[in-house]
Order: structure tokens, then sequence, then C-alpha cells
């Protein structure tokens, strides 16, 4: 056996060999169903939109933001972050968050917002009329 | 219009060329001179097309989708050129100018050597053809003009004097949920423009402007940077194609090293000022978060640097043949390559959108399929000339290397690169199946392959070529062990450094960090272009060492200023003393006082709601320290004004509806419109509206009439006072089709600054972390981007035949 792919051979075979075991262990899949959210015990981010009319609190003793979230069929859902409400979280259209559901609660160990880009994507009306 | 024609003309000539350079390479005879006028064309059309679009930036041509999208009449000068590349058509537009400058530079480079230009530019022709492709006018042109397709631009953004025009009103439109109204744009408007002789140049007077996350200093140089980066990625490709072209491996090596050495140095630049630009501005409060758009281009760095090291072995070992490693360096400069057309396609197809932080508009799916092709044309470029030489390359090199020598060093050190990139690789990549990882994944995995490359960044360069005897080994390491361990050993002691790999990482690096050290003192009184590599491993190491200690041992906190009052952090008296409009009122600073021991700083951190995308952004502020930053990142700020609310109470109401405030009925009645009102309305002239509201209190009726003036666009609240219950009411939103109205409602004595029974507070929360040695991490990559100029430099002497 030729020392090169010994030395090489052996690093690779052990990374991937961890690789493949740890992207089981860590892997978070994306649900956008909210039912499917809350019987889950792992990990995943659920993407949903935010529901502006039932406005977001943020506790600043216990420095969390909490707000609810709503998904296609309409499930609604509370999500508790550990953190600071993030930039651009007011004009977000969709959200995605990270965590377990818990007790009622989403706890959301991560938030990502999408904002609209184009004006195109909302619903404009005449109002001429 | 000229514009699309350059970029066409482009194309032509760039593809001319390309078959020049073929024809010259099957052995043509007067096609070369041909090709290299093909070439200096496409240059020319691409310069020419790229001045056409700043010039268009400069004055503002918000007739072109780009401009109007990415562009606004109100920046600094540096910001609006930045604009160039704000969005996905601009930076295609300057990665393929680049492409074409480096372009020019190596056809000059491989002019000077035999046969060398031909099969090169070739190659290199072809990659910057399917560049010119993507920015044609069917795909991704800047120089479409907005009405092509039906678009909606804000009124504000729309030249008054026009907006009177009759034939105009069909195109109003206005969104209920925003309240903004709007002038769709299509070829329609345009011909109606067209037709009273407007142009749209002079209709629309504002674009949208630039996204403020960009609009700071570093988005004027990380993302050109990277573009050469990435330009510079398709040499190494060019180079490893030649060689197989020609099925001739030994010149190639020498030729492509300075290449792929500064290629190599700008990507990890811009990288790292990606990186810089994420701590220092837009607050992540950290350099890097395995976001996928950092990983994507980390991934093609970390396979350069890998050949790096495999193609200097080759280098190395050419005193008869070709040398060491011939189809690994092959694979890995084709590799560099495909990764950033990989990269392109996973950033630019909209493929990501759920998973960065970075955001990405659909480019639609002509795009997407297009990036496809080009990725996928050119791995079958790549590795279909490497599968047809195959054959040849397995029979003819062939050799051994001895365990320990220097060859074999840098290759399992180049293995380790790779095993790293491989990693980051299907990390990045697991969005597309629909999953993703968590950064435990990047940082469990990473944190060995770090311990790997230390060790052999330090014991590589003991090994001497060939063969090391086991003694002479353990003698010239020696020095550098007891030093690694003696300083891991106080770091551990006095750092409180106590997790166990870290250790390890920490050992490992500082070993590396006193061999090279070690090393560079005895050269520095030699040959000091040798210099490079020394330096460069330094840095790696001291980079390393930062890593450990910011990564491992950060420290952070929220916690809420109260104005005026001191509260200790991390050792620290924090005080927050008010806040400043800056730029011209559009921002706030707000001023928090630090004291340490008898030193005074002043940290502001900045927040401003952005016009663009009416959020709230924050700015961190940043006390650089050699042992440590104190990052001081803004979270809220709370005026005190009323216990819990700062604007007072809003109640929304349609016609006829009641709501309880405060144990009065508060009821909307009707709207109160002026009979000139209507006519007013399509004239475009003010206009007043008004909303009776019966309060009833305490057993008493009362009305009130706040009102609402409108003119065009504009809209300004009149407020109407009920003084016997101390109350203002302002209307905050209207919308006349519902019936319904946004009241705010407020205590009068807040506003108008008379005394007030509770004493208010104003109070900045904060989020204040500790990062120790952070400032490790930017020495050891300036160490590093050093270290590969001085290599560059060494190896373009070294690669003139």
């Amino acid at each position: 056996m030729k020392n090169k792919y010994m030395f090489g051979g052996f690093i690779i075979v052990v990374f991937l060999g961890v690789m493949i075991y740890l992207f089981t262990q860590t892997n978070v899949t994306y649900e956008s169903s909210f039912t499917k959210v809350m019987q889950s015990e792992k990990t995943v981010k659920a993407t949903g939109s935010w529901i502006k009319e039932r406005n977001y609190e943020i506790d600043r003793q216990n420095s969390t933001f909490s707000f609810y979230m709503k998904d296609d069929q309409g499930n609604i859902m509370k999500v508790m972050y550990h953190g600071t409400i993030p930039n651009n979280f007011e004009s977000s259209t969709s959200v995605v968050v990270t965590g377990k559901y818990n007790n009622g609660v989403f706890h959301a160990t991560d938030i990502l917002t999408k904002c609209p880009s184009k004006y195109q994507e909302q619903p404009v009306q005449n109002a001429s009329s | 219009m000229i514009g699309n024609i350059a970029l066409t003309l482009a194309l032509v000539a760039g593809v001319f060329s390309v078959i020049m350079y073929y024809l010259t390479f099957r052995g043509y005879q007067n096609t070369l001179s041909m090709a290299r006028i093909g070439y200096h064309t496409m240059s020319v059309m691409i310069l020419t097309a790229s001045a056409l679009l700043l010039h268009a930036i400069l004055t503002h041509q918000y007739q072109y989708k780009y401009v109007y999208n990415y562009s606004g009449s109100d920046l600094p000068l540096g910001l609006l050129i930045s604009t160039f590349y704000a969005g996905q058509e601009g930076s295609f537009m300057l990665w393929t100018l680049f492409t074409a400058i480096i372009g020019l530079i190596l056809l000059d480079y491989t002019s000077k050597r035999s046969d060398l230009e031909q099969r090169v530019m070739m190659i290199f022709g072809l990659a910057l053809t399917f560049l010119l492709i993507m920015v044609n006018p069917l795909l991704k042109s800047p120089f479409t003009y907005l009405w092509t397709t039906p678009d909606f631009i804000d009124l504000k953004n729309i030249n008054p004097a026009f907006l009177s025009l009759p034939a105009l009103q069909n195109f109003m439109f206005s969104d209920p949920q925003s309240n903004k109204q709007f002038v769709q744009m299509s070829r329609d408007i345009y011909s109606v423009l067209t037709a009273n002789n407007i142009s749209v140049n002079e209709f629309i007077i504002q674009g949208k402007g630039l996204n403020p996350l960009l609009q700071n200093f570093w988005m004027q140089i990380h993302p050109p940077i990277l573009f050469v980066g990435f330009a510079m990625s398709a040499v190494p490709f060019s180079f490893a194609l030649a060689a197989l072209l020609k099925n001739e491996y030994k010149d190639w090596v020498k030729q492509a090293l300075p290449w792929v050495l500064s290629g190599t140095m700008v990507l990890g630049l811009a990288i790292m000022l990606g990186g810089y630009w994420a701590y220092g501005v837009l607050g992540w409060g950290g350099y890097w978060g395995w976001d996928p758009v950092e990983n994507s281009s980390l991934v093609p760095w970390l396979v350069g640097v890998a050949s790096i090291h495999t193609l200097l072995v080759q280098r190395k070992t050419q005193e008869k043949g070709s040398g060491r490693f011939v189809k690994t360096n092959l694979i890995l400069s084709i590799m560099i390559f495909l990764l950033v057309l990989y990269s392109t396609f996973l950033t630019r197809s909209g493929i990501l959108g759920d998973a960065s932080v970075h955001s990405f508009v659909d480019p639609g799916m002509t795009v997407y399929l297009f990036l496809v092709i080009f990725l996928g044309l050119f791995v079958i470029i790549g590795f279909g000339m490497i599968a047809y030489r195959w054959k040849y390359l397995t029979v003819n090199f062939n050799e051994e290397e001895n365990v320990l020598s220097r060859e074999l060093g840098l290759f399992t050190g180049a293995v380790a690169l790779l095993a790293s990139a491989i990693i980051v690789l299907v990390g990045t990549s697991a969005p597309i199946f629909g999953q993703t990882v968590e950064i435990k994944f990047y940082n469990e995995l990473n944190l060995p392959i770090a311990i790997i490359i230390g060790i052999l960044n330090g014991s590589s360069l003991l090994l001497k070529w060939k063969l090391t005897e086991k003694k002479d080994f353990w003698k010239q390491s020696r020095f550098s062990m007891i030093a690694a361990v003696v300083l891991t050993a106080l770091i551990v002691l006095f750092g409180g450094v106590s997790e166990i790999m870290l250790v390890v990482l920490l050992l490992s690096s500082a070993f590396a960090l006193f061999v090279n050290g070690e090393i560079m003192l005895k050269i520095l009184r030699g040959r000091k272009s040798f210099l490079g590599a020394y330096i460069a491993h330094i840095g790696i190491a001291v980079f390393l060492i930062g890593v450990v200690a910011s990564g491992g041992y950060s420290d952070h906190k929220q916690v809420d200023l109260v104005k005026g009052e001191k509260l200790n952090v991390f050792g620290y008296d924090l005080s927050f003393t008010g806040y400043e409009p800056i730029d011209n009122g559009k921002k706030y600073a707000f001023n928090v006082e630090i004291t340490k021991g008898s030193s005074i700083m002043i940290a502001k951190p900045v927040m401003f709601i952005a016009e663009f995308n009416n959020s709230l952004m924050r700015e961190p502020d940043i006390l650089v320290g050699l042992t440590k930053d104190f990052y001081i990142a803004p979270v809220g700020y709370e005026s005190g004004e009323d216990d819990g609310h700062n604007h007072g109470n809003v109640v929304s109401l349609t016609k006829g509806q009641s709501t309880d405030y405060n144990g009065m009925k508060i009821i909307f009645e009707s709207f109160e419109m002026p009979k000139e009102g209507m006519a007013a309305m399509s004239s475009g002239s003010e206009f007043k509206i008004g909303a009776s509201l019966k309060v009833i209190a305490d057993g008493k009726e009362y009305f009130v009439k706040p009102a609402m003036i409108i003119q065009g666009d504009g809209r300004k609240s009149e407020s109407a006072e009920l003084k016997e219950k101390n109350l203002r009411f302002e209307i905050t939103n209207m919308e006349a089709g519902s019936g319904r109205v946004d009241i705010e409602i407020s205590n009068l004595d807040e506003n108008s600054g008379s005394s007030h029974s509770q004493i208010s507070k104003e109070v900045l929360t904060v989020e204040a972390s500790i990062k120790p040695f952070i400032s490790l991490v930017w020495i050891g990559v300036i160490l590093m981007v050093v270290g590969f100029i001085f290599s560059a430099y060494r190896r373009s002497k070294e690669s003139v035949t």
C-alpha cells in the first residue's frame, strides 16, 4: 500500500465517517406544517409567517422575544425566542424559526426573517374607485 | 440600448476568439492574431458596457430596471458606485469585467511562454463567454428597461409634475396594507409617456435605493475583491486543461503557481473582509456564522490552499519527469473553478432561499437552468478531459513517497484541507435536499482538522524533501515542542482554557508558530523572497489561536441601561448618557460611557428606522483592544414617555364601531369629508378628511374630530384634543374603502412637555459581549495575505522559462 493513500485515505475515511454520523445527529429538516412541528421531538426549522395582528412581546427580564406564527393551513403556534428581536423583523413576510416545540410553545434558538424584495408580491387594489 | 449592443458584440467577439484559439491549437498558422483581436475586441466591449452602466448609475438613469431597483439619488459617491454590484445583474457584470481584465494579463503572460497561449486562452475565453451569456439581454443584462416587465413604482419616486396627467390615472394603484400609492410601470404606460413626450428618465426621479445593510464602507471593497478572486479561479482551471490538451504535465505547474497563489490570496482576503463586515457592522456578534454564502466561497479557497501544497510538491520533484501528484494537481486545479461555479449556483439560483441571512431574489427558471448548464458543462469539460487522459496518467505517474518526507507531509495537509472542504460543502448543500445542519456540525468536525493542520503546518517544514532521518527530525523539533508546551501551559493556567480539544488545538497551533518563527529568523539573514510560506504559516497559527480564544471564550449578556445610572458588566461600568442624531438625522447614535479604572471611553452603537424596508436597523460599536474587544450591540430603546407605551395607545375602529378605553367609550361615528374633497382628490390638490368620534366618559358625551390632510402622496395628521379628559386623538392611518381608522390616543401633557406625575426613565437595552483575542484572528489573516503576496512574487519570478 502506498504511503500517500494510507495517510490521505485514513484522514478522509475517518472524517467521512464522523461527518455522516454528525450529519444524522445535527441535521434539521424544514417543516411547513405546524401539526408536524408540534409532534416532532427533534429540532426542526419551522417555516411560516408572523401574525402581525397579534403583535409581539419582548420580555426584558428573561431577554426573550415571543410572537405568533401561522403556517399555510392556518395553524397557529406561539414562538419564544431566547434572544433579541432580529433586524428587519417588523417588515418580514415569512419567518423561519429553528428549535423545538414543547408545552405549547415553540422554543426557537434561531430566527431568520425574509423580507419582501419587490412590491409586486403585495396585493394592490385600485384606489381611484 | 448601446449597453446591450456592446454586450452582444462582446459575446460574438468572445466566441470568435475561442474558435480562433482552437484553430491555432489545431495547428493553423494565421489564426493566432485573429484570436488576439477577438479577445481584445471582447474586452473593449465589456469595458464599454461597464462604463455605460457606471455612467447610468452616476447620472441616475432610472429608465434602466437595474438602476431603479438598486440605486438612489441620495447616495454618497462611494456607495453610489457600489450599487453597480448591489444586484444580481450588476454583480455578474462585475465578475465578467474582472474576468476580462484578468484575461488581458493572462494573455500577455501566456504569450511569452511558447505555445501556452492558445491552449490557456481557449479555455479561459470559453469561461468568459459563458459569463457573457449570463449578462446578455435575454438573461440578466443590467441594461433591461424598466417597462419591459410590469412593476409597481412608489409614487414618491415619481416626478409630481406629471401626476395630474389624465392619461396616467389608469395606472395609479394603492396598497391598503401599507397605504402606499403606486404607478404601474409597463409597456402601456411607456407608450402613454412617449405619446406625451415625457421620457422615463424625467418621469422617475428617484430609485428604490440601496439596502441599508449594504450602506457602509465594506460594501465598497468586499464584493469587488471577492469577484477578482472568482475571476482568478478560472486561471488554474485553464492551465490544468491546457496541460491535459497537450498531454504534457511538467511546465504548467510552475506557470500556474503564481496565479493559484495570488488567486487564493485575493479570495481569502475577500472572505475575511466579509467576516469583518459581519462582525463590525452587521452585528452578527462574530466574524463567521457558517452561513451558506460565506461557506460557498470558503470551499474553493480551501481547495485552492490544498492545491498550492500539492503543486509545490510536484514542482520540487521535477528533476526528472513531471514530478509527483500529477493527477491530484490536475483535479484540484479544475475543482477550484467548478466550486466557484457551484457556489454561484447555490447562492444565485434561489435554492438556498430559506437557509441564509443573505437575501436572494429568485432569478427565474431560465437563469436557474442556465446556471445548471454552465456548471454541468464545465464539470464535463474538466472531468471529461481527465477521464480521457486517465489511462496515460495512471501508467506514467506512479511514484512512492517516504513516510518521513516533506512530500507526504504536504500531501496529508492538503488532504486535511480537502476533508474540511468536503464537510463544509456537504453542510452547505444540505438545503438542496430540504435539510440543513446545525452550526455544531461545522465546529465539531473542523476542530480536529484544525489540530491536524496545526501539527502538519509545523512538522512538514522540519521534514526534508524525499527522506528525513528520524533522529534529525526529533532534534530539530525539540525546541518548538518544548516552547509550544510551555506557551500552552501558560495559556491554560492564566487564560482558563479547559476544554481538552481546544487545549490540543492551542498546542498544535503554538507548535506551528514556533517552528515557523524559528525558520523565519534563520531566513531573515538569507534569501528574503523565501519568507512567504513561513509568514503565511505563522498567520494560520496565530489565526487558529485567535479562533480558540474568541470562539471558545466569548461571553455575552443583555442589559438594560437606565439613563444616567451606572451598571457593571464584565468589569466595565456602563452608563447610557443619551442619544444624538447622526447622518443628517437619518440615524441615531446612542452614547454609552464605558469606564474601566481611570479610562473613560464612549461607545456609539447606532439604531435607525430604514425607510428602505421600514424596519429598525441596528449597528454595533466595538471598543477594540489588543487582548479583547468589548462589543456593544444595541437591542432597543425606550424613551420612557409613557409606562410601557412609547406612543400612546392605538385603537382601530370601523365606522359605527365602539371601543372601551380606560373606562371611556369611544365611538367612531362617521368620516367627515368636505364637498370639494372629491374634486380635490382627483385633481391632486390638498384636502382634509375628518373622523367624528363620540367619547362617553362619566356619563357625559364629548365630540372630537381629528383629521388627516392629504395632498398627493403626502399625509399630515391634524390631532384633536379633549382637554376635559386630558387626551389627544390623532389619526395614524385611514382606509376610506373599508371605512376604518387607526386612532392614537395619548395623554396631553406628555407631548406638551408640562410636568408629569410619574418620573420617566429612559432605557437603552444593549447586548454587551467580550471577545478575547479576536485581534489575533485579523492579525493572522493579514499575515497570511502578506505571506501569499511574498510567495506569489517569488513563484512568478521562477515561472519564466
